[in-house]
């Protein structure tokens, strides 16, 4: 049975192929957008969010590989972004190690600690394993508050302002902004060869019934792993990523609950489980509380927050799919449309 | 040294009985609904601010406002279930989290632009006043809380045995399907059980505020310890988060005596074990693995 849902799918695959993905351009025409603006735009505050933006899309496409197409709702991430931070950072400060290398270390450490987590808690399901991942986060956030000698604590850590190349800190805005870009372009990537990859597949059975998947013969333990896995390491990398371009780590910012629920939310609102979902939340949600943020001041610090949330619960209840499915079902309804790619698959999917 | 083991023992009871209290209700949400409410902490906070504002604005004793802040949080309940977590019921535990979650997030930061984030409490009377029981020390308000999370306790148990309304709700809890051909109306059961799981957090918002600050994050820090005491008790088991309640109040106290820096990622790491071996929890009855595990 599921080797002759595996043919028919695997023909689909070969069929799209065949053509060029309609993704590759729309990710073609984000490069050039995105490469013109950051040379083009000398705005320290305009550079500033979408530097933002891009960091969110990306770091959102990594909890998506195991949240949106694996459909395990972490809430912990944080714990990963935080060990790339501290990673980089610490190597950086205390042994002079590029944050370039750092960066690479503090993924491996999250991949380890991500397989140490996931193994026994794919058990859970549903609401348990949620809880279960911000308790983790909960734990990391206090041991490196505590941990002082290391982390100096709540105080936190500041990364020296030395720029050069290697040492992952530049002058302009405009260089982060393309490093910026550079990883969300990766992540897009990634989440486009994991989607059309037979672990895609797999996951997304997972994620509509995994008892039925493990029925058929999915190893879905296996699969959820490797989708945490790389997931972990990707988020990890975000971490070093932020340490580098603010300069400052502290374990309430890093490890911060809030953090992992805002990569969950640009998913959701975007469209979970899809390649394009968590880009396109992030430049609707990411401006939003910049520019909030930015004009409102200190008067009204959290209306940002607040706008997030009312939006969250309004697509929750009225749009669950998120914004690019509902738009891949209206190009995909026009006549002889097959532009909806990516997303259309998603739909398609066991 | 026996003297300070008991004195930690006690401080640990006591604690346990006003955890215990803010996660009754979150268990009975779950019990009947299986909806994680992630606002449950932001309930707290309202529960507290409404508290502090009746006795800011008219000197009104915390023990007192008890009754209108109850009546307050179970009317916030009622409009909650009908707005926010009826629509998602049916849709997957992606949306059940979310919503909730949103909401939690509007209340937070909606306290934190309307009352800022100063740190505000109550002084009464008996807000430092200490019993002396023997060589054991037992403040007033703290041993309050604790009897009325007791008293809560009991008189739900009872509510839920006895009453045809408790049926109602357990057979809820306990069959959907079974539920519905006995001729009970689930969604009056949904709305009314999440008013009374959101007004059982107004009971503890009250009882709370002469012992801790209010501010609007507070709710965050309380409804972490709340999942913990609640998984432990098991989900949906409202004497099980009782005991939960008073076993974590003990292992923070006595964590907090020999390893103050690590108190709470002791009970985190309590927490993780629990889920990890025994996610029904320490009292789940049966059948409740499948609640947990689905």
């Amino acid at each position: 049975m599921i080797a002759k849902e595996r043919e028919i799918l695997g023909e689909r695959l070969e069929g799209k192929r065949a053509r060029i993905d309609p993704s590759l351009y729309v990710l073609a025409a984000l490069i050039v957008v995105a490469a013109a603006f950051t040379l083009v735009v000398k705005d320290k505050f305009y550079l500033h969010v979408l530097i933002m933006i891009m960091f969110y899309a990306a770091a959102s496409s990594a909890w998506n590989i195991i949240g949106g197409f694996g459909g395990q709702l972490s809430l912990g991430h944080a714990a990963f972004y935080g060990i790339g931070a501290y990673t980089s950072t610490l190597l950086f400060i205390n042994f002079g190690i590029s944050p370039w290398i750092g960066m690479l270390a503090g993924g491996a450490i999250s991949v380890i600690i991500a397989a140490i987590i996931g193994y026994p808690s794919f058990r859970l399901r549903g609401p348990f394993f949620t809880l279960v991942t911000i308790a983790f986060a909960v734990v990391l956030r206090i041991l490196a508050v505590s941990a002082q000698d290391i982390t100096k604590g709540s105080i936190g850590l500041s990364v020296p302002f030395r720029p050069s190349p290697q040492n992952f800190i530049f002058r302009d805005l405009s260089t982060y902004a393309l490093v910026a870009l550079g990883f969300m372009v990766i992540m897009i990537l990634v989440s486009m060869w994991i989607e059309r990859s037979r672990v895609g597949y797999y996951l997304a059975a997972v994620r509509e019934d995994e008892d039925a998947a493990q029925a058929l013969g999915v190893n879905t333990t296996r699969y959820k792993l490797i989708a945490l896995l790389v997931s972990a390491f990707f988020t990890s990398l975000a971490g070093t990523f932020y340490a580098q371009y603010i300069a400052y780590i502290e374990p309430y910012g890093v490890f911060a609950l809030d953090f992992s629920v805002l990569l969950a939310m640009i998913a959701i609102i975007g469209g979970m489980g899809t390649v394009w979902g968590p880009v396109a939340g992030a430049f609707i949600v990411t401006p939003l509380g910049e520019f909030l943020r930015a004009n409102l001041g200190g008067g009204l610090q959290g209306l940002d927050l607040v706008v997030y949330g009312t939006v969250l619960i309004l697509m929750v209840i009225l749009l669950p799919g998120g914004v690019v499915p509902s738009i891949a079902e209206r190009l995909k309804r026009g006549p002889k449309r097959k532009t909806a790619g990516a997303t259309a698959a998603a739909k398609e999917a066991p | 040294m026996a003297a300070v083991l008991a004195q930690v023992a006690v401080s640990g009871l006591l604690l346990g009985g006003v955890y215990a209290l803010i996660s009754i209700g979150l268990t009975l949400i779950f019990g009947v609904m299986r909806v994680v409410n992630f606002a449950h902490g932001e309930f707290l906070m309202i529960a507290m601010y409404a508290t502090f504002w009746l006795f800011q604005l008219y000197g009104l004793d915390p023990y007192v406002s008890i009754f209108i802040v109850t009546a307050l949080l179970f009317l916030a309940g009622l409009l909650t279930q009908a707005t926010i977590v009826r629509p998602v019921l049916r849709g997957s535990p992606a949306m059940q989290i979310f919503a909730t979650v949103g909401l939690s997030i509007v209340l937070q930061n909606a306290a934190l632009i309307v009352w800022k984030g100063d740190y505000r409490s109550v002084d009464t009377a008996y807000s430092r006043a200490v019993l002396s029981i023997g060589p054991l020390q037992v403040g007033v308000s703290r041993l309050t809380a604790f009897v009325v999370a007791l008293a809560i306790t009991i008189a739900l148990f009872y509510f839920l045995k006895k009453t045809y309304l408790g049926k109602a709700i357990r057979c809820v809890a306990q069959d959907k399907t079974a539920a519905l051909l006995m001729g009970v109306n689930i969604s009056r059961i949904n709305l009314i059980t999440f008013g009374i799981g959101t007004a059982l957090v107004g009971v503890a918002g009250a009882v709370l505020m002469p012992i801790y600050p209010v501010f609007p994050t507070v709710g965050t820090y309380f409804v972490l310890i709340a999942f913990v005491v609640v998984v432990l008790g098991g989900m949906g088991n409202v004497t099980g988060a009782f005991l939960g309640g008073l076993i974590i109040g003990l292992v923070e106290a006595f964590s907090g005596f020999y390893v103050p820096a690590l108190k709470e990622a002791i009970y985190f790491v309590v927490f993780i074990l629990v889920l990890l071996i025994r996610p029904t929890g320490l009292f789940g009855v049966v059948g409740a693995e499948e609640v947990g595990l689905k």
